[in-house]
């Protein structure tokens, strides 16, 4: 009681808001906005690393052995010469690695005229073993099983064209989901928002379901259901059907995305819908005039931000693409996949810092560019909308084609979203209960990710909150603008890019600060902020500022004021925002590779299970856990914001 | 309890001057009503009166403090908005006691506080009431008493009766009127509803273009307005160019376009000199067919508007001026339209004004 007093007294000082002001925008751009995009100035300080060792002509080379199981390892060693048969010295000594489930590099920087030799030695508290040798002339030969340590065929390509390789496919893939989640979720906008029909409410929660359930966990319930599976018992119902990488991340991206689009279009949907009662109450006539003025810039507006949220998460994801591919047993990457792997190898091999900041420098330009791009071209291209709108109006609304239409997104919900989300559970009902590796390892690292998604939803919350005040009803106009604009960077900026970005930050500027758990707690805090921030400026942008002013002329000092009027009033987007941030940062995958292969989050575990283990049935039990879980947290904060009412 | 003085107050939104060098004096007590059309700056001056906007220049007392550096909270101003805004997510009771509870009153004193507002707005039988809930009237009646309950010294209206319907508009306007009246607290009233203004107002500010016009007390701003704009938008009037002719100690002659000859009591205008002649229609006089003299004007009736006790006549001259005219309803009705008649300004009724520089038709526009 005293402190609130005091707080409020403090607050009720003009020069103590504008210092609390400065605090949150300070806190906004050194703790989200500088570390997100920090690697851009690689650009500047790096590009002659970046010349030399990516974009000239150079090789690199994936390697992967056998892992060394007894308990007296002590470290691998990754050799590298240029004659065969060499000898294992400190010359061709490459780097060292310390973990003996590691047991998969890159090397880069190879010149292509040059044959290299590659041999892994292990060594151990009595003995060193070494492996067969492999070479970059593309002639592999099994080897004998004398060797303890075998080193499978090696991957060699171009640097270069592999970065630009991963990149295209993953904005290839965004770009067609985006296209696909439209298609399809306009006419189930359009159901949800304008016809009545029986178990519409269920229909309306069954959509969000798939938000709720981390990607790591979607990508393999989604690959289970889909996909050809080498290597896994298939459960039954199956459809064992889709062998490209391609098309598997496609369907799979699909899954989390289509809720994005479907509510971005009802939202505007039911603005329209109103706006044209309240034309046709007023001015008759004038409805014509009326849908050409408010429902096409409403229209676009919605559609903006649909395509914005499909194509960045689409573009970001990285966990589930991660799973998938593994099931499938692809080597194909998308991009931030190529961060996250890259990332994990660079640990020991920091040869791999330029080539990693390449990559995130294109995303993050990229997805940059493509934000402005998608804003200008359905903004000020005014052409098609005007044309395509009334169509698909008359044309979904009589006869023979709505019932078609009604089936094809009936059916394009149940088999297309719905059933790959939870086909995890056949799965696990179905399969043979194979040996496990212990369950110590995910409940510590469910606990991390709790921990960690507690932790920066509070923190969202605590400077979230005051900087949508300071947006929507800040003094100045144009400073609410530009953070208003600013706030949405880290939203589209490909989470493995940023996490890249972030760990770069913190580590090379404040190196003091950079434990794992405070980078993830930073990484989750820079692409879930802008989600807290967003559900409260639009609330607040909604709600008359002449409640607080008449709060204030009543005598309620500023604290005041927030806690009586605007807290109670803003509470349902607050709430929406927290259960955003925090089942984001629960299902979050790419930005914590990025950020810190040491941090084991529950997501990361599980995609650790089925890559490096292939422990599928226990790897399908975590995740019906992690869904169980995080279903429950978002109950229990429903529960909790209901009962503060 | 306290005076108040506003001390040329200016505020731009960009090139629009909401207030333009602002004075307004308040007595202890008083029931001020500013009076002007929308888009004038009255909800800017009773923001800046209760430090929601801070002026760009200028200085507000009250009592003999200059509260500027004062945040709204310590001003001890109660403002009513326009559309009350009673918080939504609290009753009746809930939004009375709102001032009491932040201030941090002891409970007694907060419940003895609150029954007493809601016993004098008569709505101590629907505490338990949702702002949704009630009616229009009791939504303003529930916001004046969440005002009154904060003990401000100073209450600022901003069209308290703007969302009421026109027969409650009536009623509580003189209810408002009594009660703060009863209270002593010196208050603030906007408004464009210049009938509103004159039944109830103590002193009248009329301002246009964040501009006073004129200030005074119901009788001298209808009676004797001291611009073309004040006689305009307080009542109705009609408004002649003319050229003053002659002048002589007991009367003074003017010309109009159309060569009819107009002629008042001698005011200090030279001879020569363009002026405008104005006169309310209450006071211009209607007679059948054609009669010669001066102060008339020939034309036929346009339009016959029935207003209840009154009849609005428009007669359109030779020229194509229009001229209106106001009279009671049972003279009216001997009037038809088409009809040919004269209309006759009263010599001793009419206001002499400076030709505007910008012209009649610009100083006449409201907004
Ligand atoms: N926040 C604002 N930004 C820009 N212009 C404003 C703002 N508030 C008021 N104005 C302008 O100032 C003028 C006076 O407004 P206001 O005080 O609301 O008038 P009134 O209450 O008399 O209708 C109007 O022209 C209005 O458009
Ligand atoms: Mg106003």
């Amino acid at each position: 009681m005293k402190l609130t007093k005091k707080l409020s007294d403090l607050f009720a000082k003009r020069s103590a808001r504008r210092g609390w002001n400065a605090f949150i925008i300070f806190f906004f751009a050194l703790f989200v906005l500088l570390p997100t995009i920090y690697v851009l100035s690689y650009i500047v300080t790096d590009w002659g690393v970046i010349s030399t060792d990516v974009l000239s002509d150079t090789n690199s080379v994936d390697l992967s052995w056998s892992e060394y199981t007894e308990a007296d390892f002590l470290e691998y060693e990754v050799h590298k010469s240029t004659v065969s048969n060499f000898n294992l010295t400190e010359t061709t000594l490459a780097f060292e690695i310390d973990n003996n489930k590691t047991t998969h590099t890159v090397l880069m920087g190879l010149s292509p005229s040059t044959i290299y030799y590659f041999k892994i030695g292990v060594n151990t508290s009595s003995r060193i073993i070494h492996s067969n040798e492999v070479n970059t002339t593309g002639y592999y030969e099994t080897p004998p099983p004398s060797f303890e340590i075998i080193l499978y065929e090696p991957i060699v390509t171009k640097t270069e064209s592999l970065i630009y390789h991963c990149l295209w496919i993953s904005f290839e893939i965004a770009a067609i989901v985006t296209i696909i989640d439209f298609i399809a979720g306009l006419p189930m906008a359009w159901m949800l928002v304008r016809k009545e029909f029986r178990g519409k409410r269920f229909f309306d929660t069954f959509l969000d379901m798939p938000l709720a359930v981390p990607t790591a966990a979607l990508g393999f319930s989604t690959a289970l259901f889909w996909a050809v599976t080498p290597g896994i018992l298939s459960p039954p119902g199956s459809l064992n059907l889709l062998s490209s990488p391609m098309l598997l991340i496609i369907v799979l991206h699909i899954v989390f995305s289509y809720p994005y689009m479907v509510r971005s279009l009802a939202a505007i949907l039911q603005e329209i819908d109103i706006n044209y009662e309240i034309a046709g109450e007023t001015c008759g006539a004038s409805r014509l005039t009326a849908a050409r003025t408010i429902t096409l810039p409403l229209f676009r507006a919605g559609l903006v931000t649909g395509i914005i949220l499909c194509f960045a998460r689409s573009l970001s994801e990285t966990g589930g693409t991660m799973v998938a591919l593994a099931t499938l047993g692809s080597m194909e990457k998308t991009g931030p996949v190529l961060i996250g792997t890259w990332k994990h190898v660079a640990k020991y091999n920091p040869n791999l810092v330029p080539a990693l900041a390449f990559t995130s420098i294109v995303l993050i330009l990229l997805a940059l560019v493509l934000l402005v791009m998608v804003k200008i071209i359905v903004t000020k291209v005014k052409l098609p909308l005007k044309k395509v709108w009334p169509r698909p109006e008359k044309f979904l609304s009589k006869g023979l084609p709505p019932k078609l239409g009604n089936l094809f997104t009936f059916i394009f919900l149940l088999f297309i979203v719905l059933i790959p989300s939870f086909f995890i559970f056949s799965y696990v009902a179905t399969a043979e209960p194979a040996t496990e590796i212990g369950w110590g390892g995910f409940w510590s690292s469910l606990y991390y990710s709790f921990l960690v998604a507690t932790i920066i939803t509070v923190i969202d919350l605590a400077l979230g909150i005051p900087m949508a005040i300071l947006i929507v009803r800040g003094k100045s106009k144009k400073l609410g603008h530009v953070l208003d604009t600013l706030i949405n960077v880290p939203l589209i900026v490909p989470t493995a890019a940023l996490g890249f970005s972030l760990g770069l930050f913190w580590s090379t500027q404040f190196s003091f600060l950079s434990s794992p758990l405070l980078l993830i707690i930073f990484a989750h805090v820079a692409f879930t902020y802008p989600l807290v921030v967003r559900n409260v400026a639009g609330a607040l942008e909604e709600t008359d500022v002449v409640y607080e002013e008449t709060a204030r002329t009543l005598g309620a000092k500023p604290i005041q004021v927030f806690r009586k009027v605007m807290l109670p009033m803003i509470r349902p987007s607050i709430l929406a925002g927290a259960i955003m941030a925090f089942t984001r940062s629960l299902g979050e995958t790419g930005a914590t590779l990025a950020v810190s292969p040491e941090a084991i989050t529950a997501p990361v575990y599980i995609v650790r299970l089925i890559k490096d283990h292939q422990a599928y049935y226990q790897a399908g039990l975590a995740c019906i856990i992690l869904i169980a879980v995080s279903y429950c947290a978002m109950l229990l904060l429903r529960y909790i914001t209901k009962k503060a009412r | 309890m306290v005076n108040m003085r506003l001390s040329n107050i200016t505020k731009k939104y960009g090139k629009i001057f909401a207030a333009d060098g602002f004075n307004l004096d308040v007595e202890d007590g008083e029931y001020v009503t500013i009076l002007g059309p929308t888009g004038a700056g009255k909800t800017t001056i009773l923001k800046i009166i209760a430090g929601l906007i801070d002026q760009d220049s200028g200085e507000v007392y009250i009592g003999e403090r200059c509260v500027d550096d004062l945040p709204p909270e310590n001003r001890e101003i109660a403002l009513l908005t326009q559309g009350y805004s009673l918080f939504p997510h609290m009753n009746v009771w809930e939004n009375t006691i709102f001032a009491p509870t932040v201030h941090g009153w002891n409970e007694k004193k907060i419940e003895v506080i609150g029954k007493e507002m809601l016993n004098m707005v008569r709505l101590m039988d629907r505490v338990d009431a949702y702002p949704r809930e009630l009616s229009g009237g009791m939504k303003q009646r529930n916001a004046l008493a969440r005002a009154l309950a904060s003990n401000a010294k100073v209450l600022l209206l901003d069209e308290p009766l703007r969302a009421l319907d026109a027969r409650l508009r009536i009623d509580l306007r003189y209810e408002l009127r009594r009660l703060v009246k009863d209270l002593g607290i010196t208050t603030i009233h906007v408004t464009h509803d210049q009938e509103e203004a004159l039944t109830i107002s103590d002193k009248i500010v009329v301002m246009r273009k964040g501009k006073v016009e004129q200030v005074g007390n119901p009788y001298e701003i209808f009676e004797r307005p001291t611009n073309i704009f004040v006689a305009h938008f307080v009542g109705e009037a009609n408004f002649v160019e003319v050229v003053i002719t002659k002048k002589s100690s007991d009367k003074m002659e003017m010309i109009d376009r159309s060569g009819r000859t107009i002629i008042s009591k001698p005011q200090d205008f030279d001879v020569g000199k363009k002026v405008i002649v104005g006169i309310k229609t209450e006071h211009t006089a209607i007679e059948k067919g054609e009669k010669p003299g001066t102060n008339t004007f020939l034309g036929k009736i346009q339009r016959i508007m029935f207003l209840g006790k009154y009849v609005s006549i428009e007669v359109k001259l030779e020229e194509g001026k229009k001229l209106h005219v106001k009279i009671p309803t049972s003279i009216g009705t001997a009037f038809k339209e088409n009809m040919l008649v004269t209309v006759i300004f009263a010599p001793d009724r009419l206001f002499i004004f400076d030709y505007p520089e910008k012209g009649l038709e610009k100083e006449l526009e409201v907004e």
